[in-house]
This record gives structure tokens, C-alpha cells and sequence, in this order.
């Protein structure tokens, strides 16, 4: 009996180390055509680099934006960004809190991307100033009456959460790394020591870990409503045409799901794929979330119908050259293509299961992703040219926007830093949590502590 | 290498020629050539002209039209450019080539011939006779505002002055108004009069200060008068309305519901962080009990 159990205990033990071996392979494994994609990335950071450096010294005349459309590419990205990074608190929190078990593959992947996304964001906001040394003015002299202060501190709190809520869950992994990484440089050893913080796995540590785990779950849903909310509100506080809408709020949120259940979606794909975790991240998983799409777009999908088809009703006056604009006009090409192939044609196809392998519904969400970055361009810039007052003796040229290719290389850098910080942290972080998903396949806490 | 400082050398000599010719010919047929310019130079024609130049070739052609603008032009003022006809030049600014535009659907006729008689001015300023000193009145009349300048000759005959340009402003916070119009030219009396208008804020008693001016003539110089007058609407002031806490006020004036949910809001999300942060060195330390 006592035998038997022994042996039982045996073999759940070689059965964990081989979990943890296999969860922690992507550290162990650093291949040239990693080093090359670590290299094309920087390069992609370099000339963003140089091109920011360019922006310094000549100005914002490198940029396409002018006296009327004074916001463009660096904007949109920003709003990208911040609905990206709203993804960490629907997988993590949302999910979680309403007992989804299946999303825990998930919570890491998506996790990272919300707090590269928000590093990400707050640099371009500082791109985007025509005179970043004066950033400090905003602490000394802003107004608590003004959104703008509002969305620096939202942000930088949600991105202070999600830093702890990538942070806590992965101590317990720390831990397990610290063992089992003895073979890896100095720094790396002492990295994992330090932030281990003496994990033992005792029951009180436990105790402790999921309490804050839960206040931080519980408060990250508001906030990161409230910045996208927020975000949104940078443009609904000002009469615009296009802006001076009272559900951009909801409208912008519903958005972000959207998206950022696409970026997830992707993100797996190619995390599955190249490091072979086909048994943790399944087509299961991958079905789940092109319906959690399917959900998220059709929210936005009639939110959209209210933003648009209410005031195209009406017809204001003042509003009607910026609706025109995008229903037939200048920019109506690129809305039809982003609300057709960025969400209806999604919807349409991901309500039927063969789209919802991983192959397709990679690619779907990859066109989702697209066409959400375009449509912050679409929320952004068309409304700037449209001024409710007329505008008089401006050169032809202010009166389009186009980006100069600084600005596509610098908003391109962005999208190269967010994968620098993913693809570095895979190198040095499980990916997929580790004591979470042996916990969650029965391992019992002793085995996971003592191993 | 002396094969290549050869094709170097073929190179440079054929841009070179290419570029010659670019900036030797300019056809402009006969009888283009020998039109007359129909303006005589006289101060009104020059001014106009110079307005023009000032608004539209500066840019490219300088300040001194010597070529030096925010590109490289041509001089208009040189001694090669000079000796063309007036027909030439007037058939070079109506087509334009290259990067000088065809001005000719943009200015009228006459104009381009102002323009022309101002060059010519400008190259040789002994054109026209140095400019005079003249003495400049102001009266105001009351029942209907209007202001009257008065231009006498400076000298102690005081003749009046006819045919000259008067501008008329009133002093602004940062600047000057125009009143009138662009020119206003005086009668044979010397006198011009422009009417006051309505509804201009003054200080806070309602004054304000008109100005009349005679500049940029040509025939006379820089002259300028003043006089406050209680004309205007007096500026109300808006102290009380600024110093209440409202959401348009400054820092320290924002509201108090504001104040106490946005601070509440942070304090509460802020203590939760806090709150988590103290649980690391809570965990930090029931592992280091664990080892005892
Ligand atoms: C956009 C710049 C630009 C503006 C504005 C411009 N010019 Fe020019 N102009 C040029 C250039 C460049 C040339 C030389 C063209 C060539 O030789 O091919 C030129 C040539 C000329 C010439 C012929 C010079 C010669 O050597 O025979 C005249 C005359 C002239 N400009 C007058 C004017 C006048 C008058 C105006 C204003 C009404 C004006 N330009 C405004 C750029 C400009």
C-alpha cells in the first residue's frame, strides 16, 4: 500500500519535471533565426530611432500634420495601443473572475502584450509632441479639469496593475526556475533569485498571493474601462464632427475587445507553433477564443451602427461633410474595407467551426488587427479635417493628410518594440504558466515545491 | 583612372552645358518685346506695385529681389536683367518657366506693369525724387465718429498735399486695426476722412487710441499721429467670472466635486496597489520563516 503510493508519487513527479521541462524549453532553446529576428527587429527600432532623432531636430515638419489635421499616424497608434492593452484585463480578470478555467494558457501571452502595448503607447504620445522637453509641464502645470491629465494618470496606473498581475503570477514559476536554471549566466540566476522573493510555496504565501491577486483582478476591470474610456474621451470632450458623440466610451471599449481577443489570437498562433505547445494551447483553445471574437465584434459591430447610421439619419449640417467623407467620400474606400473585412466578413465567417481552426482563424484575426489599427486612423484624422468652423487661405496641402514615411517608420518601430519585449520575455519567462497549469492537472502543491 | 577622370570630366561638362542653356533661352517673340508699358511711374502706380512684389515674388526673389529668397532665383535687379524692355519682362512674368509661375491668369495687366515699374525703381532709386517731409493732421468729428487727416507740406507755406496715402488704425492689445481702407488717397484740399466703427472695445472707460500714418511712400516719409478718444464700448471685466472654481478655471479653481472623485478614485486604486505591494514583502517574509 504504502509501496504503491510511494510509486504513485514517483511517477507524478517525473510526470511534473517533465511539464516543467517542456513549459520552460523556449529558454532553453536559442536558434540563429531567433537571433536574426531579434536583430530585424532592432534594426526596425534603429530607423525608428533615427527617424524620431530626425523629427527632434527639424521638428514636426517631418511629419505630415499640420494646422488641420494636427493629429495623425502617431494618435492612431496610440489609440491602438491603449484598446490592445485592454486585452490583459479580459483574459486575466474578466475571464478568470467568472470562473473561465480554459483561458489559463492565456493569461501570460496576454498579459505581456498589455504591458509591451502601454510601454509602447506612452512613447508614442511623446513622439507625437513637437516639444517633448516640456513633458514635465503636464506634472506641474496641468489642470485635474483637463482629460489629458486624466488619461496619464489612468494609464500609468493600468500599467502599473498589469505589471503586478504579470508579475505575481509568475513568483511561484520564479521559483521553479531558479532551480532549474543553474545552467544559465549569472545575471539571469540572480534575476530569478531576486524576483522569486524566497518562494517556498507555503501555505501562507499561497494565502497572501491569491488575496492580492484577487483586489488586483477586481480593480483592474475598472480601470482599464476607464482608460480606454478615458482615451475615448480626449475626443469626445471637444466639438468635433465625427468626436461629439456620447457613446464613444462604449464604442471604444468594444473596439479594444475586439482587438485585443485578435492580438491574443495571433499571438498563440505563432507561440504554438513555434515552440511546439500544441498540448497546452489547443484547438480547443483557439476555438474559444474565435468565439469570444465572434462575441467582442458583434458588440462592437452595433455600437458601430450607432455611431454611424444615427448621425448619417440626421445629417447635421455641420457633421455631414465629415459623414459624407467616409460613407462616399474621400475616405470611404478605406471605411467600407475596414467595417466589411475587418468585422462583418469576420463575424460571418467565424460563426462557422472549420473557420475557428488555428490556421484560418489566425488569419482572420490578423485582417481584424489591421483593420483596427486603420479604424483609429478613420476615428482620428477625417474629424480634423472637418472643422465645424470653415477653414480659409490654408495651402491646398493642409487640407489632406497623408503620412510621411518618417511617421510609418516610427509607428512601424512601435509595433517592433511591443514584439522586442514579447519575444525577449519568452526567452527569459515561461510563456505559458507553469505551477498554474500543474496545479490545474491535479499536481499537488507538495510535489510542485519539492521537486 | 584617367579613363574614368575622362567620362567625369564629358559628365560634368555636359550638365553644365545642359544647364547654360536652360538659363540663356527664353524666347519672347518681337512684338511681345515691344510692348509699352502703359503705366507711368508715379507713387500710386510704385506702391501698388510694391504690395504686389511684397506679396507674391518676395519669397523666391528676396527682399532686395536680388535672387536670394527661400530659393535660389534670379536677380531682378541686376544690370543684365535691367537692360530688357519692358515688353520682356512683362511676357516673362505672365508665362513664368520652371519654378517661376505664370503670374499672368493670377495678376491683372496693370498690376504686372506696377510690378514692373517697381523693379525698375528699385534698381535705380534716382528714378524718383528723394522723399519729402510733410506734416499730418488729425481731427476728429463728434455727432458722426469719423477721423480727418490733413497733409500740408512741411514747410511754413503749408500747402496742402494731394494724392497721398493715408493709412488709418486703431491701437489693439498686440497691434494695430486697419480702419478705411488699404489706400486712402487726400483730396485737393489735403484732407481724407474714414468713418469710426461701431462696437470697438476700448479699455475699461471705453477709450481708444487712433492712429494715422503716412509709410512706405514713396514721395514722402514716414509720418504718424495720434489721439484718444472715448469711443469705444468700455471692456467689461470678467474678474469674478475667472477667479470662481469652474471647470474652464485654472489650476488651483477646479471644481470641488471634481477634485474629491478624481482624488477619491486615485486614493482608492492607489491603495489597493499599495496594498499588493506590501503583500511582496509579506510573501518576501513568511519564505524566510519557512527556512527556520
Ligand atoms: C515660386 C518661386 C517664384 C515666385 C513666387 C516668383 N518667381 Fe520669378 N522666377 C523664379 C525663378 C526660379 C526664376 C528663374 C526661371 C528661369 O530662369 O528658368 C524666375 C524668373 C523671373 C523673371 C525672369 C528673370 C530673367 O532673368 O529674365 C522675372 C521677370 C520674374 N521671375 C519676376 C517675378 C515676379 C514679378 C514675381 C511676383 C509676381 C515672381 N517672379 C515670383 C521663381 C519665382
Amino acid at each position: 500500500m504504502t509501496d504503491l503510493y510511494r510509486k504513485e508519487i514517483e511517477i507524478k513527479k517525473e510526470q511534473f519535471q517533465y511539464l516543467v521541462s517542456d513549459l520552460n524549453s523556449p529558454l532553453n532553446r536559442t536558434g540563429s533565426s531567433f537571433k536574426i529576428w531579434i536583430g530585424f527587429l532592432l534594426l526596425l527600432i534603429a530607423m525608428a530611432g533615427f527617424m524620431y532623432v530626425r523629427q527632434l531636430q527639424q521638428g514636426l515638419g517631418t511629419t505630415d500634420m499640420r494646422d488641420i489635421a494636427s493629429w495623425g499616424l502617431y494618435i492612431a497608434d496610440f489609440v491602438f495601443l491603449i484598446a490592445v492593452s485592454l486585452v490583459g484585463s479580459l483574459i486575466t480578470a474578466i475571464l478568470k473572475l467568472s470562473n473561465v478555467k480554459w483561458a489559463t494558457p492565456l493569461t501570460r501571452i496576454s498579459e505581456i502584450i498589455a504591458v509591451a502595448a502601454l510601454i509602447a503607447a506612452l512613447l508614442i504620445i511623446v513622439v507625437d509632441m513637437g516639444r517633448p522637453d516640456r513633458l514635465w509641464h503636464i506634472f506641474v502645470h496641468g489642470r485635474l479639469q483637463s482629460p489629458i491629465v486624466w488619461d496619464i494618470l489612468v494609464v500609468n496606473t493600468y500599467l502599473v496593475i498589469s505589471i503586478l498581475l504579470l508579475y505575481i503570477p509568475l513568483i511561484p514559476d520564479l521559483a521553479l526556475l531558479r532551480k532549474t536554471m543553474g545552467h544559465k549566466p549569472k545575471w539571469q540566476q540572480k534575476m530569478y533569485k531576486i524576483l522569486s522573493l524566497g518562494w517556498q510555496g507555503t501555505e501562507e504565501q499561497f494565502r497572501i498571493m491569491n488575496l492580492s491577486l484577487t483586489a488586483l483582478m477586481v480593480i483592474i476591470i475598472p480601470v482599464a474601462l476607464s482608460i480606454h474610456t478615458v482615451t475615448s474621451w480626449l475626443f469626445a470632450s471637444t466639438l468635433r464632427p465625427g468626436w461629439d458623440s456620447t457613446i464613444f466610451g462604449p464604442y471604444f471599449v468594444a473596439g479594444a475587445f475586439m482587438v485585443g481577443a485578435a492580438t491574443v489570437i495571433v499571438t498563440m498562433y505563432v507561440i504554438m507553433t513555434n515552440y511546439n505547445f500544441k498540448a497546452y494551447i489547443t484547438d480547443e483553445h483557439f476555438d474559444l477564443m474565435g468565439k469570444l471574437l465572434v462575441l467582442t465584434s458583434l458588440v462592437y459591430l452595433y455600437f458601430n451602427l450607432n455611431e454611424f447610421m444615427v448621425p448619417a439619419y440626421k445629417m447635421k449640417s455641420g457633421e455631414s461633410a465629415h459623414i459624407l467623407g467616409l460613407l462616399v467620400g474621400e475616405y470611404s474606400v478605406l471605411f467600407w474595407s475596414v467595417q466589411i473585412l475587418g468585422m462583418i466578413l469576420p463575424i460571418l465567417l467565424l460563426i462557422i467551426k472549420p473557420f475557428r481552426k488555428p490556421k484560418p482563424l489566425m488569419i482572420i484575426s490578423v485582417v481584424v488587427v489591421i483593420g483596427a489599427f486603420l479604424k483609429r486612423f478613420l476615428i482620428v484624422t477625417p474629424t480634423l479635417l472637418h472643422p465645424f468652423l470653415p477653414v480659409q487661405n490654408y495651402p491646398e496641402s493642409y487640407h489632406h493628410y497623408n503620412p510621411t514615411f518618417s511617421e510609418i517608420m516610427i509607428t512601424v518601430g512601435s509595433f517592433a518594440g511591443i514584439m522586442l519585449i514579447i519575444s525577449l520575455f519568452i526567452k527569459l519567462f515561461p510563456i505559458i504558466p507553469v505551477y498554474e497549469t500543474a496545479h490545474e492537472k491535479g499536481f499537488p502543491n507538495e510535489i510542485i515545491n519539492n521537486s | 583612372m584617367a579613363k574614368l577622370n575622362t567620362i567625369v570630366a564629358i559628365l560634368i561638362f555636359a550638365f553644365s552645358l545642359g544647364a547654360y542653356s536652360q538659363t540663356t533661352t527664353w524666347e519672347v517673340s518681337a512684338d511681345q518685346a515691344a510692348k509699352k508699358n502703359p503705366l507711368e511711374i508715379l507713387p500710386k502706380n510704385l506702391a501698388l506695385g510694391r504690395n504686389i512684389f511684397k506679396r507674391t515674388c518676395v519669397a523666391c526673389h528676396g527682399e532686395k529681389a536680388d535672387g536670394k529668397g527661400l530659393i535660389q532665383s534670379t536677380s531682378l535687379i541686376d544690370e543684365k536683367f535691367q537692360k530688357q524692355t519692358d515688353g520682356v519682362v512683362f511676357y516673362k512674368i505672365s508665362t513664368g518657366r520652371d519654378k517661376m509661375p505664370p503670374f499672368g491668369a493670377m495678376l491683372k495687366e496693370d498690376e504686372i506693369w506696377s510690378v514692373i515699374n517697381y523693379l525698375r525703381v528699385l534698381a535705380d532709386p534716382s528714378a524718383i525724387p528723394p522723399p519729402k517731409n510733410v506734416k499730418l493732421e488729425l481731427t476728429t468729428g463728434e455727432e458722426i465718429k469719423s477721423i480727418t487727416a490733413t497733409v500740408l507740406s512741411a514747410d511754413s507755406a503749408k500747402l496742402p498735399l494731394s494724392e497721398v496715402d493715408v493709412h488709418f488704425y486703431v491701437k489693439r492689445e498686440f497691434g494695430l486695426m486697419r480702419i478705411g481702407e488699404m489706400s486712402n488717397y487726400t483730396g485737393a484740399d489735403g484732407k481724407v476722412k474714414v468713418f469710426f466703427p461701431e462696437k470697438i472695445v476700448g479699455d475699461s472707460e471705453g477709450n481708444v487710441t487712433l492712429v494715422v500714418k503716412i509709410e512706405n511712400n514713396f514721395l514722402y516719409n514716414d509720418n504718424e499721429t495720434t489721439n484718444v478718444k472715448k469711443w469705444g464700448m468700455p471692456l467689461l471685466s470678467h474678474e469674478g467670472e475667472f477667479s470662481r472654481r469652474a471647470l474652464w478655471g485654472a489650476r488651483d479653481k477646479s471644481p470641488v466635486w471634481l477634485l474629491l472623485l478624481a482624488n477619491g478614485i486615485i486614493a482608492i486604486v492607489w491603495a489597493v496597489i499599495v496594498y499588493v505591494i506590501y503583500n511582496l514583502f509579506r510573501i518576501k517574509k513568511a519564505g524566510r520563516i519557512f527556512f527556520k
